[in-house]
């Protein structure tokens, strides 16, 4: 398999995978109720050389968080706090003009949301790989196709017929495939996939998540996968956050999060997921509705209106997130928990 | 009760070099959907699940095949003869956001269907506002919230429910599912499955249910059929949960492993069937439709076709049908942490 | 019957009472139009210009007396205080001409709208929905239609007819210029009749005059009102157009024959004093595209429900 990649990518291999921290993020909207925030307080780290992935249903900010990482949000967002340093870049969101524009797609690598339908419908995959070659100031562009072609080798494509190809002659899950192809064409070290395998069924959905896993592992990536689909994230992450109204309310490693979870969200998640086996009276949906924008509370804890374990002071105080062996988790009830077990202890 | 004999669906498509191509979309499929009963049809994309929910529907003709509704065959009649008795299955879209007008309120949205349902059974036009808020209750939500609103004030999972409830004031005998909660938040999505299966068992509605994501087919239909359709063919059908515990098929299996395995609440199964990739559309004359990507095909497999039984090659015969000539149990699914 | 109410909608933050009777509908309706043309000054300016345009159709005649008075001594005078726009070659007043002129105008621009709205709405609708023969036969039709060269015709027209109504203007324009909404109403139609709720009426057998009526129409009313507003603009210049032209019989106060009097015969391109003569119809011409431009632009907000209540 490696023998198709060409040489310009060892070099690039052999570098380490830059390390992510995101610190204190709030990304706000307009809107004709005020700027609401999207994203808020979000502390996270990728650590450099793992998959990150992060859950969360519609709405709860998951594609504005990616969209900070490259200093990408557009009107009406704005980015109102924190910052993302990427090893090697520094603080993505001072970066301003050209330096913003090159370190997206040399740097950080980005596969949108529905990628399937945001290729140009008009140009050849191939056009539209020279298109981002020039707008880069490649100078071989021959090895820029050329390595577009093995990238897609890898993927099981045929690379030539797919360069020469339009977007509507691919199924959804080749076009996934280019997409990733031209989030990493450039050689990009930190890549931000959003809803990969949304819209694919699921042997095709089984297909990209070996792809993302194994490309990654190659070309020692730092990756952030977004989804909704708790699932899809269990295969391919090696971290897992859940995001809820704006919030990271939890944060660590998968097994861990998904085998004992402790965030009364993430647990009434995980008890809501459609399952192949076992009991099917356990499973259940969670009570009432995502928030939107506009319902967020404007204080207290953002899931109390839908949890079980709701107390007096989720109406006032929101939590912070407290880390304790690498876990993270952003409620009163465990943080109560834990301190009990703590006491505890000292008696 | 609602039986198909050998539907077949062949799409002419035009346009291409070579003038009209053919596309067969479904090939002699047999199904039966008993009163309250519950049939699920999985595949992947482009298997044909949603060209025959909408035959089903009557949205869609068919070029082969006959349709029995109530133990009458629908091909000896009329267009206009058959209206009433396709009007007993209704269809439930994937996307709840398209489904609903966006320019009408949901009560206006339920007002037009009761007034005919009012007409066809004689009822008065006060019947029509006491059953919309009845329906409502029916399928969980506030009747008193949902009736004066526009579609966009309600969440995904509060619009299928409304469009459930729409496909209710026909007093169907089958609702057609057709990824259902595929667009909806997943934190609710149990609670629609849920009340597919409550409706199943309190009004004897028959559920024909499409979806991709084979274990939401559990909740709804645990004790109902399930077909696996690949390229417009049954390739397996039986009890549900016996084909999900126990697959033979070697394409059931590669869709069961395909779904993701919850690391820390389960471990992957022992095996793992993982289908060649088609480089290219075309298939093998006259042979197994999955031949030229399956693990296991032999010879025999590229130049015969296998139909739907029992048999299980020398001296087995499985509990589920299959269309395959080397049927073989393996442990594709994934396995709970704790047992 | 046992009623399952789940806590999603019982949880709903702003439960409101089920206002659902035609009346409260409509009420909400004119509050949301009312909150929408708000939202921005320049629709706010836009309705202005046009209520002031209604207005001049409906009373402005009923301002001057029939014959309106001539100054013999002031013959293409300059803009002064009893003048704004100065005097014609007869020493009209300018201002009192337009005045007088808009209600033939407006009532053609009107009278063209709503024929080829109706028209082209109906057409597009019928071929969009029906398909096949239907669509085949409607659509032949529309060509037509959009093949025929409206000026000749009307020029050919005019020597047998003098259209001193603007109802009969507006007849011959609109009856002319269906074609082109019609084609577009059909290829929305057809997107529409794709999608989940259209079908879903078909299934649950609700008769075609309701999903015609009731489902397609109201999706397409924004679209419908734009080109309507469009097309009465349009109108205003295709009648301007002819009148200038001088193809159609003489009227003092008819914008376009003031035109063509004021170029043809005042010299306005050349000399000075019949400029502001050529200019009131023009500003008024303009005043009016201008109103209806800015309206045009709420028309999405109004009958989008969520854009409207927002
Ligand atoms: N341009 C915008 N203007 C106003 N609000 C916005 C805008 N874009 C996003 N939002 C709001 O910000 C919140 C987060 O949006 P975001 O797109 O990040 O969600 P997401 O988690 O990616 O959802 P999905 O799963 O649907 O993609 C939502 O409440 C959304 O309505
Ligand atoms: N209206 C249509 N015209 C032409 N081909 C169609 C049409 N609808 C479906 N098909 C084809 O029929 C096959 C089955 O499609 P479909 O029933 O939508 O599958 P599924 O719902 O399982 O994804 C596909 O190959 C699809 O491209
Ligand atoms: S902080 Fe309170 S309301 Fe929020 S999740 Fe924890 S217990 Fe529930
Ligand atoms: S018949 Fe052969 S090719 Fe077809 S599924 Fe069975 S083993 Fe595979
Ligand atoms: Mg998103
Ligand atoms: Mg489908």
């Amino acid at each position: 398999m490696t023998a198709h990649t060409a040489a310009p990518h060892m070099a690039a291999r052999d570098m380490e995978a830059p390390g992510v921290r995101i610190r204190d993020l709030t990304v706000v909207y307009k809107t004709p109720s005020g700027e609401l925030p999207a994203v808020r307080g979000v502390d996270i780290a990728l650590a450099p050389g793992t998959i990150t992935g992060v859950v969360g249903e519609s709405g709860s900010g998951k594609s504005t968080l990616a969209l900070s990482l490259l200093n990408a949000v557009q009107p009406p967002g704005r980015i109102a706090a924190g910052s993302v340093e990427i090893d090697g870049l520094g603080d993505v969101l001072t970066l301003r003009g050209e330096d913003l524009r090159r370190a997206r797609g040399r740097q950080v690598g980005y596969v949108f949301q529905a990628a399937q339908n945001s290729l140009n419908p008009l140009k050849t995959i191939g056009k539209q790989l020279l298109d981002l070659g020039r707008s880069h100031d490649v100078e071989d562009l021959r090895a820029l196709v050329r390595d577009a072609k093995d990238l897609l080798a890898r993927m099981g494509m045929d690379g030539a017929r797919v360069l020469d190809s339009y977007q509507h002659e691919l199924s959804g899950g080749m076009r996934q495939r280019v997409g990733i192809m031209l989030a990493l064409v450039l050689n990009a070290k930190v890549v931000v996939l959003d809803e990969p395998t949304t819209a694919l069924d699921m042997i095709t959905q089984a297909t990209i998540l070996r792809i993302i896993r194994e490309v990654h592992e190659e070309r020692a990536l730092t990756t952030l996968v977004i989804t909704h689909d708790v699932g899809a994230v269990a295969e391919v992450a090696d971290s897992l956050a859940v995001m809820y109204g704006g919030r990271v309310v939890e944060h660590g490693p998968v097994t861990e999060v998904l085998g004992d979870a402790r965030h009364p969200y993430t647990q009434g998640l995980i008890r809501a997921i459609p399952r192949l086996t076992g009991d099917l009276s356990l499973a259940r949906a969670l009570p009432g509705r995502p928030p939107t924008l506009g319902t967020l509370p404007k204080q207290g804890c953002v899931f109390r209106e839908r949890c079980e374990r709701r107390m007096d002071v989720c109406e006032t105080d929101e939590p912070m997130s407290v880390n304790r062996d690498g876990r993270t988790v952003a409620c009163h009830a465990t943080d109560r928990h834990l301190t009990l077990v703590k006491r505890k202890e000292f008696v | 009760m609602i039986t198909g004999t050998g539907i077949t669906k062949i799409f002419k498509q035009r346009g291409g070099v070579l003038g009209a191509r053919e596309v067969p979309a479904l090939r002699g499929v047999d199904f039966a959907i008993a009163k309250g009963g519950a049939a699920s049809f999985i595949g992947e994309s482009g298997s044909g699940k949603t060209t025959l929910g909408r035959i089903i529907a009557g949205l869609e003709t068919h070029d082969a095949g006959e349709i029995v509704i109530d133990g009458v065959p629908m091909s000896p009649l009329s267009h206009r003869a058959r209206q009433p008795y396709f009007r007993r299955v209704q269809l439930i879209h994937q996307d709840p956001y398209s489904a609903l007008n966006p320019t009408r309120t949901i009560h206006q949205t339920l007002e037009a269907p009761l007034r005919l349902r009012a007409k066809q059974t004689g009822r008065p036009r006060s019947w029509v506002d006491g059953r919309a808020e009845e329906l409502l209750a029916m399928v969980g939500i506030d009747p008193g919230y949902v009736l004066p609103r526009y579609p966009h004030q309600l969440s995904g999972g509060m619009r299928q429910r409304v469009v459930i409830a729409r496909a209710l004031t026909m007093d169907p005998e089958v609702l057609v599912a057709d990824e259902a909660v595929s667009m909806i938040d997943v934190s609710l999505r149990l609670g629609i499955l849920a009340l597919l299966k409550d409706l199943r068992e309190r009004l004897g509605v028959g559920v024909l249910f499409i979806t991709h994501d084979i274990a939401t087919a559990r909740y709804v239909g645990d004790d109902g059929e399930l077909y696996v359709l690949y390229r417009g063919q049954v390739v397996e059908r039986g009890a549900t949960e016996k084909i999900i515990a126990d697959p033979v098929h070697p394409y059931t299996q590669s869709l069961l492993s395909a779904i993701p395995v919850l690391h820390g609440l389960e471990r992957p199964g022992a095996e793992r069937v993982v289908p060649r990739e088609m480089q290219r559309e075309g298939l093998p004359d006259g042979g197994c439709l999955f031949a030229r990507r399956c693990p296991f095909s032999t010879e025999r497999c590229e130049s015969e076709m296998p139909v739907l039984g029992r048999d299980g090659g020398p001296g087995t015969e499985t509990e589920q049908e299959h269309a395959c000539f080397h049927p073989e149990r393996r442990g594709v699914i994934p396995v709970g942490v704790g047992e | 019957m046992t009623v399952i109410v789940s806590p999603e909608g019982a949880m709903s933050p702003e439960a409101g009472p089920p206002g659902t009777t035609r009346a409260t509908l409509r009420r909400n309706f004119w509050r949301g139009v009312w909150r929408v043309l708000r939202r921005k000054p320049s629709r706010m300016a836009g309705v202005v210009i046009v209520a002031l345009f209604a207005l001049m159709g409906v009373a402005g005649p009923l301002l001057y007396p029939a014959q309106l008075p001539r100054d013999d001594d002031a013959l293409y005078a300059p803009p002064s205080l009893a003048h704004p726009f100065g005097t014609d070659f007869e020493g009209t007043d300018v201002l009192a001409l337009v005045v007088t002129g808009a209600r033939y105008v407006l009532l053609t621009g009107l009278a063209t709208a709503v024929i080829t709205v109706a028209l082209g709405t109906l057409i597009g609708l019928v071929a969009g929905f029906h398909r096949g023969r239907w669509d085949t036969l409607l659509m032949r039709l529309t060509d037509m239609n959009l093949a025929i060269p409206g000026l000749p015709l009307l020029l050919v027209l005019s020597t047998v007819w003098k259209f001193e109504s603007p109802l009969e203007m507006g007849l011959v324009l609109g009856v002319l210029g269906w074609g082109g909404i019609a084609r577009a109403v059909r290829s929305q139609t057809l997107s529409l009749r794709e999608r989940g709720f259209i079908e879903a009426a078909r299934g649950l057998g609700l008769p075609t005059r309701h999903i015609i009526g009731r489902e397609l129409l109201p999706s397409m009313a924004p679209y419908i009102a734009m080109n309507m507003l469009i097309a009465v603009t349009g109108a205003v210049y295709a009648q301007v157009g002819l009148f200038f032209l001088g193809v159609l019989p003489f009227e003092s106060s008819n914008w376009g024959v003031m035109l063509n009097l004021a170029v043809f015969n005042g010299g306005a391109l050349t000399t000075p004093a019949a400029l502001p003569y050529l200019m009131a119809p023009l500003i008024a011409i303009l005043l009016l595209t201008l109103g209806i431009v800015l309206i045009v632009d709420a028309m999405d907000e109004i009958f989008n429900p969520r854009l409207r209540e927002e």
